[in-house]
């Protein structure tokens, strides 16, 4: 893989340009890029039929070892990888360790092994069986082996931990791949640790720059899982910017997790270059609908009299007050969702629990997170990004009190978010 | 007229099988026909287009989860169920009273209608029969149903007989509800239990009334095989034959068969859709179990004959890792069952065409069943048209 920064722009955000992928040689992805979230190799509720019904889609997917772990046997015993194996051929495949939207059990791993849940229980593994496993899966890039079990409030010794045996699991894994003919043209993304602390985190930064990876993951900063969304970027912000700056310009920056659009603005000024869409899966699990605008960039003046901006980032559509409403999710909205199906027939469809309410939510919310990030990488080459930001921020403004219901393993939280951003709930 | 016409194509020489155009409001379904059933305005996952692709002509919504949810108020506002799910084709509508009787469990039967308790507070409610059309109406089906006094398969006496003759009261009850006969077809249905005489007795009442269709109700209710064929063919041959015959709630494909060849038409059955969410593809072998670690490493698709879009894209051995785990296997098995039934019925209208229905019987059987070991009950009705089934 190659990749090329055209532009640092405002604020610091990079437009730039990966190409030359392993098994999708001729395929061009520009960053900044939100690869398509996947569960179990498909979208979320899509079909590949369905799937193919959104525009802007990217041209990468992105699969997760935890969730197909189990089935590696199978998918080698294909031969042709999993991007083919789940009918994604078309699909530049980027492997994760873990699923960015299923938090992450704590105190898994050890000095040798990284513990992932499948559905058959607990896997242990360690880098002989990482390696085998991308073998089968065939990735154009893949994240590897790290122990990411850290947060803010991670100790010295954890944080310590968790950057050795990251660096070690990369040695090994970097010494077994000259003799590894299916992985020798798959980028490896090394991952960057560090918790909190910023000599971790320099320590990760420049020990992994100064290994043979083609790009980098951020992680450690937290579990994954729905909660992402409600972390702040502004929180980490200093440490983020130094741990960059150890890193090499000329790679890929890459972060898991729920990056809300306010969000994915923060983290793009720091100079990260590639996202997954696990925020709008999180928003269509929860039955809701993206609105916020970033289309109607209004002159600046005028700005107070537009009204899209009134709305917040989403609308939920198991409100009463969708009941009778025939009118679209967005009115100019140009989804397959939205060309063919009303408010009201989707609030009917959350409230029967009926399959089919997931499946539009989904496209529209794909759509919309996609165009986003259109949006965004138009506004930095137009010189606009400011503009956009500030549209974002008004947004972000008015969403004076939000509700968001989340079922995290059967137990409901709400989270009232304010001016501030979210609070953590009660 | 009716707003429907129901032109014969051909006759099977053999049996007392047909194939025919029926012309209807929204489209022109060929029959026999299976029609695939979505309750609360929406198939499984499968947005109208897909149907389409499937060459699904007419589907099912059932009223009284309908009525409930979002109420036929809603319904009508929208401009029907057909704008509602954006379906332009064909719909029928059952008259809710079956599904209030099976799922509630305090409803209770008198001669004004079907009381039960309001299953969101403990209110008494009544579904009348000029209520249920009134519903239907407003949901606005291209066929609808009569509210019928529904009696359990299994129930024997005077009950039975009853419950035949307040059904041909609540017709004409329905009949002079119904607004909309312009446009929306209300069928009459078959009652009279196990007994020979009062289904004969119930079809000679409701062919003196004004309708466009029949259905055969109150089978396929746990009776035993053998009654079920019998009552089957016995209401076939009372009925006229220039008029629809809807066989209610019956899809299993050996059914389906073997009721083409004993003068049926039409039929319904949610089983193809809800098998498809535990795992289970249908195929003329049967069907697969796809949770099956057998399939693990399987990498053809479910049926390399079939030409839904699920065969044609994804292999057994993916199918295995995201069923009952993923929501998009429900859709992708559920995308291929209702081809295998739409499949089993086109191929079954063009072997009647071309006069070869027997012949396509037998090697249906010969594929469902290998080792010849046919179910007599199947063998006995499809001996009485004439059709012999046996070893070859
Ligand atoms: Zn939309
Ligand atoms: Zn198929």
């Amino acid at each position: 893989m190659k990749f090329v920064v055209n532009s640092v722009k405002s604020g610091g955000c990079r437009l730039g340009v990966m190409s030359d992928f392993g098994l999708h040689g001729k395929k061009i992805v520009e960053t900044p890029m939100c690869m398509l979230y996947t569960r179990r190799g498909s979208a979320p509720h899509l079909t590949a039929d369905m799937l193919k019904k959104i525009q802007w889609l990217p041209p990468m997917a992105q699969m997760s070892v935890t969730n197909m772990i189990e089935h590696h046997e199978a998918i080698e015993a294909y031969k042709q990888g999993i991007g083919k194996f789940a009918n994604m051929k078309d699909y530049i495949v980027y492997t994760a360790l873990h699923d960015p939207a299923t938090e992450v059990m704590s105190g898994q791993n050890d000095t040798a092994t990284v513990g992932v849940w499948s559905k058959s229980g607990k896997v242990r593994l360690d880098v002989e069986m990482f390696v085998k496993v991308q073998e089968a899966f065939k990735p154009d890039m893949y994240q590897a082996l790290s122990d990411g079990d850290t947060d803010l409030k991670a100790g010295k010794k954890r944080t310590n931990k968790s950057v050795t045996r990251t660096l070690t699991y990369l040695d090994d894994i970097l010494e077994r791949l000259p003799k590894s003919q299916v992985l020798k043209d798959a980028a490896i993304f090394g991952v960057i640790e560090g918790g909190n602390s910023e000599f971790e985190r320099c320590r990760s930064a420049r020990e992994t720059a100064s290994r043979d990876v083609a790009g980098f993951v951020i992680e450690g900063f937290h579990n994954q899982g729905p909660q992402t969304e409600l972390f702040k970027i502004s929180d980490i912000r200093d440490i983020f910017k130094t741990t960059l700056e150890c890193l090499p310009e000329e790679k890929p920056r890459l972060m898991h997790g729920a990056f809300p659009p306010d969000q994915v603005l923060e983290a793009l000024e720091l100079g990260l270059d590639v996202f997954d869409s696990s925020y709008p899966y999180h928003v269509t699990e929860r039955g809701g609908a993206l609105v916020f605008d970033f289309v109607h960039i209004a002159d600046p003046e005028d700005m107070d009299g537009n009204k899209a901006v009134q709305k917040g980032w989403e609308i939920d559509l198991n409100d009463k007050k969708y009941f009778e409403d025939f009118g679209p999710l967005i009115e100019d909205c140009s989804c397959y969702t939205c060309k063919n199906f009303s408010r009201a027939y989707i609030n009917h469809l959350r409230n029967t629990s009926e399959l089919l309410g997931s499946v539009l939510l989904m496209i529209h919310n794909f759509q919309h997170y996609f165009n986003y990030f259109e949006a965004i990488r138009r506004a930095l080459a137009e010189d606009k990004y400011e503009q956009l930001k500030t549209h974002i921020t008004k947004q972000k403004k008015y969403i004076r009190l939000l509700t968001l219901t989340f079922i995290l393993s059967q137990t409901v939280y709400v989270a009232v978010q304010t001016e501030s951003g979210l609070r953590q709930w009660p | 007229t009716h707003a429907l016409s129901l032109r014969i194509l051909a006759e099977c020489k053999t049996t007392k099988a047909r194939t025919c155009k029926l012309h209807l409001p929204h489209y022109v379904v060929d029959t026999p026909v299976f029609m695939p059933v979505g309750t609360q305005g929406t198939l499984k996952g499968l947005v109208p287009e897909q149907l389409e692709e499937l060459d699904c002509k007419i589907m099912l919504g059932n009223t009284y989860h309908l009525g409930n949810r979002p109420g036929h108020e809603l319904l009508k506002k929208a401009g029907g169920l057909h704008n509602f799910m954006k379906w332009n084709r064909c719909l029928l509508t059952d008259s809710g009273g079956f599904q209030m009787v099976s799922l509630l469990k305090l409803a209770e039967i008198t001669e004004e209608g079907v009381k039960f308790q309001s299953p969101h507070d403990d209110s008494e409610m009544m579904l009348t029969p000029e209520m249920s059309i009134q519903i239907q109406n407003a949901i606005g089906a291209d066929i609808i149903m009569q509210l019928d006094d529904v009696v359990h398969s299994c129930v024997t006496g005077p009950r039975v007989e009853e419950a035949m003759y307040r059904t041909i009261r609540w017709l004409d009850r329905c009949l002079k509800a119904h607004q909309r006969p312009h446009d929306q077809n209300i069928f009459p249905i078959v009652q009279g239990g196990l007994y020979p005489e009062l289904r004969k007795k119930c079809v000679q009442e409701l062919i003196k009334r004004e309708v466009p269709g029949y259905a055969i109700g109150g089978l396929s209710g746990g009776e035993s095989k053998d009654d079920f064929w019998r009552m089957v063919t016995l209401s076939t041959e009372y009925l006229p034959k220039d008029k629809p015959r809807y066989l209610m709630g019956v899809g299993f494909a050996v059914d389906l068969v073997v009721c083409v060849a004993l003068g049926c038409d039409m039929f319904d059955c949610v089983f193809p859709t809800r098998t498809a969410r535990f795992g289970n593809a249908l195929v003329p072998t049967g069907n697969l179990s796809l949770k099956n670690k057998k399939y693990a490493k399987d990498f053809s698709p479910i049926d390399d004959q079939c030409p839904c879009s699920t065969c044609k894209q994804y292999t057994r051995a993916y199918l295995h890792t995201i069923v009952t785990n993923e929501t998009v296997s429900c859709q992708l098995l559920s995308v291929h069952n209702v081809a295998y039934q739409l499949t089993l019925m086109t191929g079954i209208q063009q072997s009647i065409v071309e006069d070869r229905f027997p012949q396509l019987i037998q090697d249906f059987f010969d594929k469902q069943f290998p080792d010849t070991d046919y179910p007599q009950w199947a063998v006995d009705a499809l001996a009485s048209v004439n059709v012999n089934i046996k070893k070859s």
